[in-house]
């Protein structure tokens, strides 16, 4: 039996063809979790196929004794199909014509229904993913607010978001990506807010993704979707919270959500979405915007005061007057500029240690890094103490940043203009930062400049960007996902 | 409670492709001078823009100070919305980012170079440290960025919004 792969195989009216082709293709015998069970109804041969681990076995079961009960009710044989479909005590009851399409339906969890004698398939929608339920995401933990999360799931996925916007504009538009791991991707908008010709891009951009595969999920749509490159910067905002994907939701952003994932991928995003955080907006304006300008400070900290500190240490002539005691008293064994990058290399090799030590472990990690290494480092006369303090600052400036992509970006322009302060200077330190900021602002995600609203400025938006602005006074969306409803207040 | 006086209930309208320019100039200035004024505390550069707004004119222990810097940013930013209507008028129509890099570089050549003399308090080019220069250029290069991109962008969206709203009126039509 030798058939082109392009060509679509119809369902066959022989059950032992269907049976046949199962075996040769989805290896039905080979492989132990695929299964069927042969029943009798009226006389004909009914096959069920099913593939162990991702159905119901409860609703299969209540199945097959409607299918067997037909035996006792029922003699009109000719009206088999008929009787069978009736029977089928399920709400998501579908009817193919063709094998590929039976066939991708079962590896997704569902049931397939062949009967002799009859060209359709019955497909029985008995998926039971295996799975957590939802938990409160660990990176973007609130003090007060919902606890919920997103999960792998993503049929729960859209339903946690659509708890949130009953909207009968809200839109989930699904497809799948991968020629072989057949991926559902859905992306979400409300029609009336959202603007089309962002849907339209991120659409074809889904689209045109060709790969077998996508086991990492989010991070492999991100990579097609906004062909980064080497730039480290992170250009689409993720979140585990379905309070914070609504939020995006409605200010007119779309919202991909990948399989197997729990990370929701907010498009499009510009630099200071990765600044903010949900715990700003659990808490009085006040209160939220002072939170939000110490992890301005934090975050600057952790990109500028390190080189900074390196130019007054190589040069205090620049110091003003009351500031000439920053710098170094005595001069170490090793050149400064050293010094801070073997204690930065130092602190990234704790984070990922951190990340790989199981818990009980780590207290034991931390303990022997922070208090011997560092307190010997320093008595050895390796380290200076200055030095540990301001690369311990900038460190937890950087995990003070609310997006870890942003944080390791961070790193990397830290180390760039250190190293640019150890060959030139004040000229280094100059150049380096001008550069960085023209290198932000060239970026485009999705059509969307990266540094907005600060270039191009917007006044509107850097206000919002800088002040936590209450709620009620928060009367129209963002300019710059260009929404086609302006106004938050109808 | 009336309508009107709900907080919430009062629509702002839209700001004008000029007022956001101006209003951008100015912010320009503001945030820009201030960043000169750090740098000039902390000596990267041996002028601010304090030595061409006041000093060159007035020598007064204030002029030197931190008074003298808040009140040179004012006059900075006051000035720079008239570079902004500069750009609106001529240069807006312009897409991208290197017209503004280049609208930076030539404000400071105009006020380093050629304006040069008028300012006492300026050392003439040839005599300022390769810091100061590097310094003033790179904040001239973002200023100019900050200006040019800003009203470029800006104008360039309202065009695109009129081109769809065209658009959609003649398909309606």
């Amino acid at each position: 039996m030798i058939m082109s792969k392009s060509q679509k195989v119809p369902v066959s009216d022989n059950i032992a063809e269907n049976q046949r082709y199962l075996k040769e293709h989805v290896g039905v015998g080979v492989s132990f979790d695929v299964g069927f069970r042969q029943i009798k109804v009226l006389k004909k041969d009914v096959d069920i196929y099913y593939l162990t681990g991702l159905c119901d076995t409860s609703f299969i079961i209540e199945i097959v004794k409607k299918l067997v009960e037909i035996n006792d009710f029922e003699s009109n044989h000719r009206k088999v199909k008929e009787i069978i479909h009736n029977r089928l005590v399920h709400q998501q009851v579908e009817e193919v014509k063709t094998m590929d399409e039976a066939v991708d339906q079962l590896l997704s969890g569902l049931i397939v229904i062949f009967i002799d004698g009859v060209k359709e398939a019955f497909i029985v929608d008995v998926r039971h993913y295996p799975g957590r339920s939802p938990q409160e995401p660990d990176t973007e933990k609130v003090v007060r607010g919902s606890r919920d999360g997103y999960t792998e799931n993503i049929i729960e996925n859209t339903a946690l978001t659509r708890r949130r916007i009953r909207d009968e504009r809200l839109r989930v538009e699904i497809t799948k990506v991968g020629e072989r791991s057949k991926t559902d991707i859905v992306f979400m908008y409300v029609q009336d807010v959202a603007d089309q010709g962002l849907v339209d891009l991120v659409k074809q951009e889904i689209e045109n993704i060709e790969i077998d595969g996508i086991s990492m999920a989010d991070k492999t749509v991100e990579e097609f979707l906004v062909s980064q490159g080497y730039n480290p910067f992170p250009m689409v905002r993720y979140t585990e919270r379905p309070d914070v994907a609504a939020a995006h939701l409605l200010e007119g952003h779309v919202i991909i959500l990948v399989d197997t994932s729990p990370s929701m991928i907010i498009t499009p995003t510009t630099y200071f979405h990765h600044v903010q955080h949900a715990e700003e907006y659990r808490e009085s304006p006040a209160a939220g915007t002072f939170v939000r300008w110490v992890r301005f400070l934090g975050i600057m900290a952790s990109i500028f005061l390190l080189p900074i500190w390196l130019m007054f240490v190589m040069d205090p002539t620049l110091l003003p007057k009351g500031l000439e005691f920053i710098g170094p008293t005595e001069e170490g064994n090793v050149p400064i500029v050293a010094q801070i990058i073997l204690a930065d290399i130092g602190i990234e090799f704790l984070r990922m240690a951190a990340i790989h030590t199981p818990t009980p472990l780590s207290t034991a990690m931390g303990l022997i890094a922070a208090v011997l290494i560092g307190q010997i480092a320093i008595d050895v006369g390796l380290f200076m103490p200055e030095v540990i303090l301001y690369v311990s600052i900038s460190a937890i400036g950087a995990f003070a940043t609310p997006s870890y992509e942003l944080g390791v970006a961070n790193k990397m322009t830290r180390l760039v203009l250190i190293l640019a302060v150890a060959f030139y200077g004040v000229k280094g330190l100059v150049i380096g930062c001008t550069l960085y900021v023209l290198f932000l602002a060239s970026r485009r995600s999705l059509n969307t400049p990266y540094l907005w609203p600060l270039i191009p400025f917007d006044p509107k938006g850097m206000f919002q960007i800088l002040f936590r602005v209450s709620v009620p006074l928060t009367k129209r969306r963002p300019s710059i996902v260009r929404p086609k409803n302006n106004h938050r207040q109808p | 409670m009336s309508e009107e006086k709900m907080e919430q209930n009062q629509r702002e309208k839209p700001m004008s492709l000029l007022q956001k320019s101006l209003v951008t100039g100015f912010i320009g200035g503001l945030l820009w001078s201030l960043l000169g004024s750090l740098a000039y505390y902390f000596n990267f550069s041996e002028v601010s823009h304090a030595s061409f707004t006041l000093r060159s004119f007035w020598q007064n222990q204030w002029t030197n100070g931190f008074s003298g810097e808040i009140f040179s940013m004012l006059i900075i930013g006051v000035l720079s919305i008239l570079a902004a209507y500069i750009y609106y008028l001529v240069l807006k129509k312009r897409e991208g980012m290197l017209p503004g890099i280049l609208y930076g570089v030539a404000i400071w050549f105009l006020f380093m170079y050629f304006l040069n003399p008028m300012f006492s308090a300026v050392p003439i080019l040839s005599e300022m440290t390769m810091d100061t220069i590097i310094t003033t250029v790179c904040l001239h290069v973002l200023y100019g960025t900050f200006i040019g991109y800003s009203i470029s962008f800006e104008h360039k969206s309202l065009e695109d919004m009129k081109k769809e709203r065209e658009e959609k009126s003649s398909q309606n039509a």
